[in-house]
């Protein structure tokens, strides 16, 4: 062990993201011969131990960067090489930690799926991408890596090709994408024009470049170029938008609940450690380039996107847009975490995110699991994702449901859970931050204190209408009675699932559950300062506030959904409006897919009526001058040639009776020249 | 008083009439006959003209020249009938088309 130790940690690194590499490269050789997964499995065992070891070394230990020279441009040469510090490593150990439960749980989730092959090979590439994502020292590469995250999570959104829904939602997860990856790419030039690199560790290591420029008279200068400060901003606003398409945030939400349509345990992934992370990560990366303006505007989106994303959770009936909203809603908190210029605080909201949103995925899967089977058994016709149909499934899956809670009190952010730390980390500083700015800013804290007792209320629901009261679709099944229609997840799921509820628990984070100060990971990422003075007083007020809005919305949860007494109209407009996420896709639709249908049958229209009739105005033009040709070549050339021709034929033809052989004919005709003859001298 | 002019009008009308036979007629003889018109016409001409020669009397000397070839001619010709007919057992013009080339 301790020889592994000193193996470099560049090399573990780079064995790390290797690993899934090579069992993608596999998979997609053997193609079907292997349906297993072993090697998948495998893969990311390995990467988790070489993340392991990385980690280990790097963690609290200088920073590592190695780089190669990989092609020169003019004067610039590009470089490509890795960089481990403190945030790359948590990363590099987060997504083996989260993929490799996920690994396992697929075993038995995808167990007989025809094109469970392709699955093992996406799931590879997916987590080779979001590794390789982390740990890259250039600009450039995490851009390169970045699309393929977003083209391998295109690909597993849509693994069920068949189904038309599903084919739409991976469109629209990259339509969406490719958006915030403009984005990126803008940012990148704007960088590259203004530092001549891509570097990570000459943009914002140590005394980077970033830190050498300034603004000045309005003027962006750094060491080797200046710009008007506008593109400083513009700049920022071009990452976040590319954080924005990927971390799903308001406006550009609109994919993530439709990428449900994936297998569960992809949904689990991409919810968890990979993809919706990527946005989050390249914000922490790309920090010391916000400025006010840009902070300010993350914390408002941020904001934005926590509140709508909990109201419309509150709507849902289904499992997985419940949690997918959630998702966003978190996603929501880790940017208003960036924006408050908390960004330790954001990737540790992220990290403890990362296990109970995928416990809560992986429950709901087993749930779902189960209830497909039961739809199959019992023959009815029912959405086996929809909650309305459950109920009391305490009884018959009680480790899952033992399990879910505990993830649900984390995303509550209940005490002694690694949510409560996380969510109050950044809520609190948030308060901090906006006692400094000023009582305006008031506002974003307790929308979010809000927004965290909504979170507790909706997640309270989901779990009241799951596991508590009768089994509601029990009542078609009556006469046709099954002994337990419903039974525990199989132990290749429950593991996984129960590796990922200890890690929702405070103790892997810090040892003080009520003080996220404590927190390991919080030491490791500590800013050198905060922009704002601590308050102690939020320190107890606010969580106890947190706590108290949790309990009293539970309360009120179990005695609407479990008592029965549910006093709303569910068919009242408020609801309806968070059921249909405020019609925004409605809206896009209007705006963009059909404006852009109506653009193109306008260009249709154009091609077809302007274009073509002028087309066919030249083609009417030129047929008409050929075809005066064709009439002049036939009639007057050929004309002329032909009447040539014919008084040539009928003179030989009126001479040729001459030559008849009978003399009287010959002497007429030697009359009739000498006649000519004669008249010709007489008159010419 | 007869003039010139009668001479050459009564010429040209024999030498019509003359070439009408050659040209129409369907029998050798007749073609003969209309030959000997034709000739006569142009005798006539020189006797006519001959009266602007009236030291030599060229017009009427050439005449008679004309007239004796005339006789012989037609000696040539009735010889040429008469082969004619022994070859062809005709002397119908249209029926003797061997003339042309084959």
């Amino acid at each position: 062990m301790n020889q592994l130790a000193h193996i470099s940690p560049i090399y573990t690194a780079l064995l790390t993201v290797a690993a899934p590499l090579v069992a993608f490269l596999y998979q997609a050789l053997v193609g079907k011969r292997d349906q297993s997964g072993i090697i998948s499995l495998l893969g990311i065992v390995c990467s988790f131990i070489f993340a392991a070891l990385t980690w280990l070394t790097i963690w609290n230990h200088p920073v590592v960067s190695a780089q190669l020279t990989w092609f020169t441009i003019g004067a610039s040469t590009f470089k490509v090489g890795i960089l481990l510090n403190n945030l790359s490593v948590l990363m590099l150990l987060l997504v083996p930690t989260v993929a490799l439960p996920v690994h396992i749980y697929s075993r038995a989730y995808m167990k007989g799926d025809p094109g469970v092959h392709r699955y093992w090979m996406y799931l590879s590439l997916f987590c080779f991408a979001m590794l390789g994502l982390v740990i890259m020292d250039s600009l450039l590469l995490m851009y390169i890596f970045w699309e393929l995250v977003g083209f391998a999570s295109y690909l597993l959104i849509g693994f069920w090709f068949t189904r038309e829904t599903a084919v739409q939602a991976n469109k629209k997860a990259f339509l969406v994408n490719r958006i915030g990856d403009l984005g990126f790419l803008i940012g990148l030039a704007i960088i590259f024009t203004q530092f001549k690199t891509l570097n990570l560790v000459d943009l914002f290591g140590e005394a980077g470049l970033i830190y050498q420029s300034a603004v000045t008279n309005g003027q962006w200068v750094s060491p080797v170029n200046s710009m008007d400060q506008i593109w400083l901003t513009i700049a920022g606003l071009a990452f976040f938008l590319a954080a924005m398409a990927k971390s799903a945030q308001f406006p550009l939400h609109v994919w993530l609940p439709d990428a449900m349509e994936g297998p569960t345990s992809v949904s689990s992934l991409i919810h968890a450690a990979t993809m919706v992370a990527a946005g989050v990560f390249l914000l922490a990366t790309v920090f010391p380039l916000f400025n006010e303006s840009t902070l300010l505007f993350i914390a408002t989106i941020g904001t934005i996107t926590a509140a709508s994303a909990a109201y419309f959770a509150l709507g849902q009936y289904d499992i997985k847009r419940i949690l997918a909203f959630s998702t966003i809603s978190q996603l929501g908190f880790m940017m208003v975490g960036i924006g408050i210029g908390t960004w330790d605080a954001a990737l540790f909201h992220l990290v403890t995110h990362a296990f109970f949103k995928c416990l809560l995925f992986l429950s709901a899967g087993a749930i779902i699991h189960e209830m497909t089977h039961f739809k199959v058994h019992s023959q009815l016709d029912f959405d086996p994702q929809d909650l309305r149909n459950m109920g009391g499934l305490r009884k018959y899956m009680p480790k899952t449901f033992m399990l879910m809670s505990i993830a649900s009190l984390a995303l509550a952010g209940f005490p002694l859970t690694s949510g409560y730390l996380s969510k109050d980390s950044i809520v609190i500083s948030a308060y901090e931050w906006a006692q400094s700015k000023g009582d305006f800013y008031l506002l974003i804290p307790i929308i979010l204190v809000i927004v965290s007792i909504l979170t507790a209320f909706y997640i309270g629901r989901l779990i009241f209408k799951a596991f508590f009261g009768d089994f509601r679709i029990m009542d078609q099944v009556r006469d046709k009675l099954l002994d337990a229609p419903l039974h525990e997840a199989s132990k290749t799921m429950l593991i996984p699932m129960f590796l990922l509820g200890l890690c929702c628990l405070f103790p892997v984070f810090s040892l003080n559950p009520f003080s996220y100060h404590d927190s390991w990971l919080m030491d490791g990422l500590l800013l050198d300062e905060y922009t704002f003075a601590p308050s102690h007083n939020a320190h107890v007020i606010i969580p106890l506030l947190l706590l108290i809005g949790s309990a009293v919305s539970w309360i009120i949860g179990w005695k609407w959904y479990v008592q029965q007494k549910y006093p709303l109209n569910a068919n009242s407009l408020s609801l309806k409006a968070a059921f249909n996420q405020a019609y925004i896709n409605e809206l896009y639709q209007w705006i963009f897919v059909d404006g852009a249908l109506k653009l193109a049958r306008f260009c249709y229209w154009f091609d077809r009526y302007v274009v073509d009739s002028l087309v066919a105005f030249i083609q009417f033009i030129v047929l008409s001058l050929s075809r005066l040709s064709v009439w002049m070549d036939k009639h007057i050339v050929d004309g002329f040639v032909n009447a040539v021709a014919s008084v040539t034929y009928w003179t030989g033809n009126q001479v040729r009776l001459v030559q008849n052989g009978k003399l009287q004919t010959a002497l007429y005709s030697v009359f009739l020249f000498v006649l000519l003859g004669l008249i010709y001298l007489i008159f010419f | 008083m007869i003039t010139l002019t009668h001479f050459l009008v009564v010429s040209a009308c024999i030498f019509c009439i003359g070439l009408y036979t050659v040209l129409s007629k369907k029998n050798a003889i007749m073609i003969l006959v209309g030959i000997e018109l034709m000739i006569n016409a142009s005798i006539l001409n020189f006797v006519a003209f001959g009266k602007y020669d009236k030291v030599s009397y060229g017009g009427q000397i050439f005449a008679l020249f004309a007239i004796v070839l005339a006789a012989a001619a037609v000696a040539v010709g009735l010889a040429l009938v008469l082969n004619v007919y022994r070859h062809y057992k005709t002397i119908n013009p249209d029926q003797i088309n061997e003339l042309k080339d084959k």
